[in-house]
């Protein structure tokens, strides 16, 4: 099982890498934020079996720099950034989506891509690709996601 | 001509029915992924599918006779794929071009990729590549305009 240490280190590239716990996730990066790396460009997760990583991807137009912040998460649960920045909103509803992770504090923590009938997380290491679902559009123009074949595509 | 055969005029007509729609196949503007990068050069000046009276790809579904599909179908996509497809008018011509449309491609094993856009809607020509080259999508617009003219071999 891999132990997860806060600390920091450089990334291939020279990148600051920065690893924190989820409880101070928030006041680093809001730190961040008033150093100058104003544009949170990216947000992933990776799961790693034993637990989820995020990592945020932050960008200082000053320095023209990239910093990278990792924090890990044992029971799917992340405080939200979406008080820092407003672009964090659909950023966190696509890890919604795709990997499970649940956001707490988020305004409108719904599915963006996939049906909300979807079931399972499609990115996660334990998603069943044997249970194909298909999708199709009903009367209203919703999409909802169906197990069978002969309903959807 | 008078042979006083009609079966030779209806021929004939037919024959000249084939010959128009072949050589005035206007294409629907419509790209899915990077294969439409493709599609789009082939309406450029070095392979100008124009000499084969395709040149203009119209922004209808409900003025144009083919559709190329160009890029990986998405499940998501696919109920979309079949309204467009639904809404020309006939007759109406697919080409399925390259591999992702052909049979899912390299995502094959994805969890949301249609595997092949012929389960959604009938596929006439189908150019496989990854991408295709333009010229490889010209040879598969010719064979189609072979296969409405009924010489076509499989």
């Amino acid at each position: 099982m891999m132990e997860f240490q806060p600390g920091e280190e450089r990334g291939k590239d020279g990148r600051r890498i920065i690893k924190v716990r989820k409880e101070d996730l928030v006041s680093t990066l809001s730190k961040l934020k008033s150093e100058g790396y104003i544009h949170l460009s990216l947000i992933t997760g990776v799961d790693r079996k034993d637990f989820i990583e995020v990592v945020y991807h932050l960008h200082s137009f000053e320095r023209n720099e990239y910093i990278s912040v990792k924090t890990v998460t044992y029971n799917s649960e992340v405080p939200s950034v979406t008080s820092l920045w407003k672009s964090a909103d659909w950023e966190e509803r696509e890890e919604y989506d795709l990997v499970g992770i649940r956001f707490i504090g988020h305004p409108n923590l719904k599915r963006l891509f996939l049906p909300e009938n979807w079931v399972g997380h499609p990115l996660r290491k334990d998603y069943d690709l044997k249970n194909v679902q298909y999708i199709n559009v009903d009367e209203e123009g919703e999409d909802y996601a169906t197990f069978d074949p002969g309903d959807g595509w | 001509m008078k042979t006083g055969d009609p079966g030779i005029l209806t021929t004939t007509l037919e024959k000249a029915l084939e010959w128009g729609r072949s050589n005035s196949l206007w294409p629907l503007t419509f790209g899915l992924a990077c294969c439409a990068i493709e599609m789009m050069a082939i309406q450029a000046s070095k392979v100008d599918i124009s000499r084969f009276g395709s040149e203009i790809f119209r922004n209808s579904p409900r003025q144009s006779d083919l559709m190329i599909v160009s890029g990986t179908v998405t499940k998501k996509m696919a109920p979309r794929v079949k309204r467009l497809y639904d809404e020309m008018p006939y007759p109406k011509y697919v080409i399925a071009m390259g591999v992702c449309v052909i049979q899912g491609g390299p995502y094959v094993e994805g969890y949301s990729v249609v595997l092949g856009v012929d389960r959604v809607i009938p596929v006439d020509v189908y150019v496989p590549g990854c991408p295709p080259t333009p010229e490889a999508l010209t040879y598969g617009l010719m064979t189609l305009q072979k296969k409405i003219r009924g010489e076509a071999t499989r």
